[in-house]
Formats: C-alpha cells, structure tokens, sequence
C-alpha cells in the first residue's frame, strides 16, 4: 500500500512537469496576437497554447500580484513593466541576450521601464487619444477640448474608457498638467474637467468599443490607434483624432512573471514572434505599430493608408506613478464615479 | 441503527460537508475579512496588520484639501445598491405572481414545458444574455423600433440608463422569483378559495386574506433569492447602465483593480456581505416565528 502511494506521488512529480512543458499560457491584450501566428507556434513546436485576454493593464497586475497566475507570458504597457518589476512580479529572462533583442529598433532600448533590458521585449506601440464617427460628427477634431467639453453635436453621444489610466493623462494633456503629479490642486482642475464632461457621457467602458463607435451608437470614443485603424478598415466610417496638445503614448512587452511553469517555452514565444516574418504578420493583424524589424515591402499599413499610426502630434509617453500620485489619480476617478 | 450510533453518524457524517463549507466558503470569506484589515500595499496587493483604516475610509476620506472630511459618496453608493436591489425584487415580484399563476392553472401536461421555458436563459451565459439586451435596447434596437411603432417620440437612446439597467437585472434574475412562487402556488388549495368565496369574501379579499398568506413563503424564498445577487451585479451597471453610477459590485472591482486598494475593497466587500447576512437572519427569524404561530 505504502509503496503504491509512494510510487503514484512519484508519478504525479514527474507528470507536472512533462505537462507543462508541452503548454504555454499566454494573457495579453484582448485579440492582440493574430492568431495565425499561435497555430503555427502550436505546429513549430508542438506545444498547446491559451490564450486569455485581458482589457486594461489594472486587471493584468491584479492577477499577478493575486499570485499563481499560471501565466508564461503577459504583455503589459510601459508604465506597468516599471511597476511589475518593482514589486518583484516578473522573471529575469536576460532579454538582452535573446535574438529577439537585436531586432528591437534601437530607441525602445533601455528605456526607464527596463533599463538593463533584462524582463522585456517591446511588442507593439502606439496612443491613446479618440476616434469619431463621421457619420454622425463632422466637426473640427484637432484637440482635446471637442471631447473633453463638447459641443451641442457630441453631447451625450460620448464614450470613455472604464479605468482612469490613460484617460487621466490625456485630460493632463489638455490641461498642462504634468503626468503623475503629486500636487492636489493640479489634479483637482483634472477632476473639475471630468466632472464637467460626465453629463455629455453616455457610457464609461473599455469592453465593446468598436461596436459601440463603429454602429454610431455614440459619436466620439476614448481609444487607440490600431484599433481604430483596424475598426476604420473593415468599414466604419472613422477618423482618429490627432489632438494639438498631444497624444498618450504606450509600449506594450512580453513580460514572463515569477514563477512561470514554463519559462523556456515563453522564450521560445518571443522569439518566434519577433523574427521579422511573423513580426510582419503580426503587424498587419494587430495595426499597432511595431517595435521590431518587419518587411516594409509586405507591411499593409502604411503612412498613407494608415494615418492613424504616423502622429503627427507631440507623444507623450504614460509614467509609472508614486503611490501618492496614483492615489490621486484614483480619487478623481472614484469621485467621478460615484 | 442504535442511538449512540446515530449520534456518532450526526456527528461524522457531516465531516465532507463542512470541509467543503470551510474550504469553500469560511476559509474565503476569513482572508476577505483579513485583507479588509490589512495594510495596502503601494502598488495593489497588502500586507497584513490589524487596520481598521480601510472601514473608517468609508465615512471619511482626505478631501482636495487635505484634510480628513466626512465623505457620504459610499453611502450613497451603498444606498444606491440596496435602492436597485428592491427595485428588481419588487419588479420581479409583481411580473412573476401572474406568470406562476398561469403556469400552476396550466393544463397538467403543459406544465413541465412552461417550467422548462422559464428555467431555459440559464442554458446560456449570462454575459451573453446581457450583451443580447445590448441589441434590443441599442440605436435601431428592437426597444427603439417598437416605441416609434407606436407612435412614441423620437428618442435618443434606451441604452445607458438606469432604466436599461433594471430592467437587465429584472430579466436576469427574474426566473428564480417565478419557480419558487409557483411552487407556493401550485401548492394552494381550490377549495380554499372556493371557501372565501362561499364566505362572502370578494376577489381582494380572498387574494389578501387566503392567497397571499399561503403563498408568503415562496414569495419570501423569491426575494431573497433576487435581492441577494442584485446587490451584488457587476455586468448589468457596467454594460447596460454605461458605467456611470457605480454599485458595490463595480466599486469592489475597482478597488482591486485600477484603485489598487485591496483592503478598501475587501471592506466594501465585508458591508456587502453583512448586508446579506442581515437579511438572511430577518428571514430566518420570521420563518421561525411563523413556525411557531403554526404549533397548536
């Protein structure tokens, strides 16, 4: 009896691992990898693979700091790198010594979020800012001020997003105030303009936008550039708007958190989706910009066909904020909301 | 079986079902209140301590001033919750009484399909049952083309309000009024209300004298079985009411979430369950005070 037990113990030690060796579990950004591309990963190496979306950088470092998140690999922006590293979520996996690294462009290297770039490689990058349907909107679009404070033709036919994040830093933007700021009155003139906007808003969320935007249910969407693009190829009448004051910029990276069962595998994965073949593919899927060397001659998006992701605006890119700061940043959310 | 065995199997054979009801549901609920009295941590996340903070939160918080000012915004959304939840119980309530009645005074073969109809939204997820009322209720929306159908002005949108809203918390927990209403009902005796009516008792008296009281209890089962969920909805606020107005359900998920303060969601999360818990032991106490009254 004893030994039955002892050998099935055994077995199920040496079954765990052969299990997860052959799965890579993968939570990214809602439909962000074409997945053309995770079939044939799937056929190159043999290996099963999930894929769970998530819909703002708040919910992915949620379920990672709740621990045991089963993931291998996680692709969070800029700002949340910075945060994951700091608190100890992510796997050192000396990205720099990858092949991948090498096809990086060289400006996304070393950058405050990773500056030994040892935890990520750059996957995709863009803004944030707002689309409209011009359907339903023909009106100016060259600032913040149409969608911050509408006029009669966009009130209440606006949409935000359901987290404070970018949103926030584009009311900064507009306001000339600094990101991440630790002063309450500044942010204060940020909470007095989003109060002002909330009656002309009819909905705050991040679930849903390209139906909501692209069937004219609202006229105006907080949102970004590739999605826009993407909405505006398949038939909707969309512009995104190029705001004078600027636009929030992003980078998003495949990150591999503590403590991933298959840390070999997600290694694997960046480096299969940044050869610049399946780089080019994942382009033209995704329509965010790409940080690693594609095929000009096969890209589908160009600066004439895709102005979207050519700004012609100043970026600014979103920073990863003090805990007072952040506090803030959530009090004028809650207090929006409320 | 003697007794001494009896007892002894009172005793062990109740072991799996309070494991399960530990592992599952006391132990959960243990670190709910435990992190509700954490230490936040900076980025998300906590660290334990005993901090009472995270409650005093609710009444007070640092105003734009910088001082610790009483803050009635979550009152407000507690009340806005509890003000929703009886809402869609009331709702529930009125709609399910006359369906049940149907059902119950159906042809006998009839009646196990119309239960089947009522119990069949469930087959299918509830996201997706939601999203649908984002169809009806949207631009062009089958809400839209009825109302000018007859004659009804133009409208901007049914979508995004608060009407949207209850009425997807009515569809979605409406179904568990309807079965235990119509058990009470199909239980009712005829002949009772035939006795009413011999005794000179019209229609409404004969609903409050006779009706009512035999059915309270499957009404009471129904409430609580509505009332319950209700307070706690996410998706209804979120997709059909836009987002605007926060609940419980929603400010918890941003606490953990973009708020990145656990502990103040935990807490929210303990008032919502202390919430529960009260009515539970309202109902409880009313049962067995009916119970009692029943005893010759």
């Amino acid at each position: 009896m004893k030994k039955t037990l002892l050998t099935g113990t055994a077995l199920i030690c040496l079954a765990a691992p052969a299990l997860a060796e052959g799965t890579l579990n993968i939570y990214a950004w809602s439909d962000s990898i074409a997945p053309e591309l995770i079939e044939k990963f799937s056929a190159e190496t043999g290996a099963t693979v999930n894929y769970d979306g998530f819909n703002s950088n708040e919910d992915a470092l949620t379920k990672l700091q709740a621990g045991a998140s089963g993931y291998d690999i996680v692709t969070p922006s800029q700002h949340f790198v910075k945060i994951m590293i700091d608190e100890g979520l992510l796997e050192d996996i000396d990205a720099k010594d990858l092949d991948a690294y090498a096809a990086v462009d060289d400006r996304w290297k070393g950058q405050w979020w990773d500056p030994e770039n040892d935890y990520s490689i750059p996957m995709a990058y863009g803004t944030a800012g707002f689309a409209v349907n011009r359907d339903l909107y023909d009106g100016p679009v060259d600032s913040w001020g149409v969608y911050f404070e509408p006029t009669e033709a966009l009130q209440g036919k606006i949409a935000s997003l359901s987290y404070p994040d970018e949103v926030v830093g584009a009311a900064q933007l507009y306001l000339g105030v600094e990101f991440c700021t630790e002063d309450k009155s500044e942010m204060k003139k940020v909470y007095d303009l989003l109060m002002a906007q909330k009656p002309y808003v009819a909905a705050y969320s991040s679930d849903n936008i390209e139906n909501r935007l692209g069937s004219g249910e609202v006229a105006a969407h907080f949102w970004w550039d590739g999605n826009v693009l993407r909405t505006r190829d398949a038939g909707a009448n969309l512009e995104y708007a190029m705001p004078k004051e600027g636009l929030v910029g992003w980078l998003d990276s495949y990150v591999v958190p503590k403590g991933a069962a298959n840390v070999d595998m997600a290694k694997k994965f960046i480096e299969f989706m940044s050869t610049e073949e399946n780089a080019t593919i994942q382009y033209n899927y995704y329509a965010h910009s790409a940080p690693v060397k594609i095929d000009e001659a096969s890209a589908k998006y160009t600066p004439e066909n895709a102005p979207e992701l050519f700004p012609t605006v100043p970026v600014e890119f979103s920073k990863a904020c003090s805990p007072a700061a952040q506090d803030l940043v959530t009090k004028v959310w809650t207090d929006l909301l409320q | 079986m003697t007794r001494a065995a009896l007892k002894s199997f009172r005793l062990w054979g109740l072991v799996p079902a309070w494991a399960l009801m530990g592992l599952t549901l006391i132990i959960p609920v243990a670190i709910v209140a435990g992190v509700s009295l954490a230490d936040r941590g900076p980025y998300g996340g906590f660290n334990w301590a005993l901090n009472v903070s995270s409650y005093r939160e609710i009444l007070f918080t640092m105003g734009w001033t910088d001082e610790l000012e009483f803050d009635p915004k979550y009152l407000v959304i507690i009340g806005r919750t509890l003000a929703y939840g009886l809402a869609t119980t009331a709702i529930c309530m009125a709609l399910s009484v006359p369906v049940a009645y149907v059902i119950a005074n159906a042809r006998e073969n009839w009646k196990p399909f119309l239960v089947y109809l009522v119990t069949l939204p469930f087959w299918v997820s509830m996201i997706v049952r939601v999203y649908a009322w984002l169809i009806i209720l949207g631009n062009e929306g089958l809400a839209e083309k009825t109302w000018k159908f007859f004659g009804g002005g133009d409208v901007d949108t049914f979508l995004f309000t608060p009407g949207a809203m209850l009425t997807g918390m009515v569809y979605s927990y409406i179904p568990l009024m309807v079965l235990p209403v119509y058990a009470a009902i199909e239980k009712l005796d005829p002949a009772l209300l035939e006795a009413s009516h011999d005794l000179y008792g019209n229609r409404w008296t004969t609903l409050r004298r006779v009706i009512l009281p035999l059915t309270w209890p499957g009404l009471a089962a129904g409430a609580i079985l509505v009332f319950v969920p209700a307070i706690g909805t996410v998706l209804e606020p979120m997709l059909l009411g836009g987002g605007k107005q926060m609940m419980m359900g929603t400010l918890i998920q941003t606490q953990f979430g973009g708020g990145r303060n656990w502990p103040f969601g935990a807490a929210i999360a303990m008032v919502l369950m202390a919430m529960v818990v009260i009515v539970l032991v309202l109902n409880a106490r009313r049962a067995a005070a009916i119970a009692r009254e029943m005893e010759p």
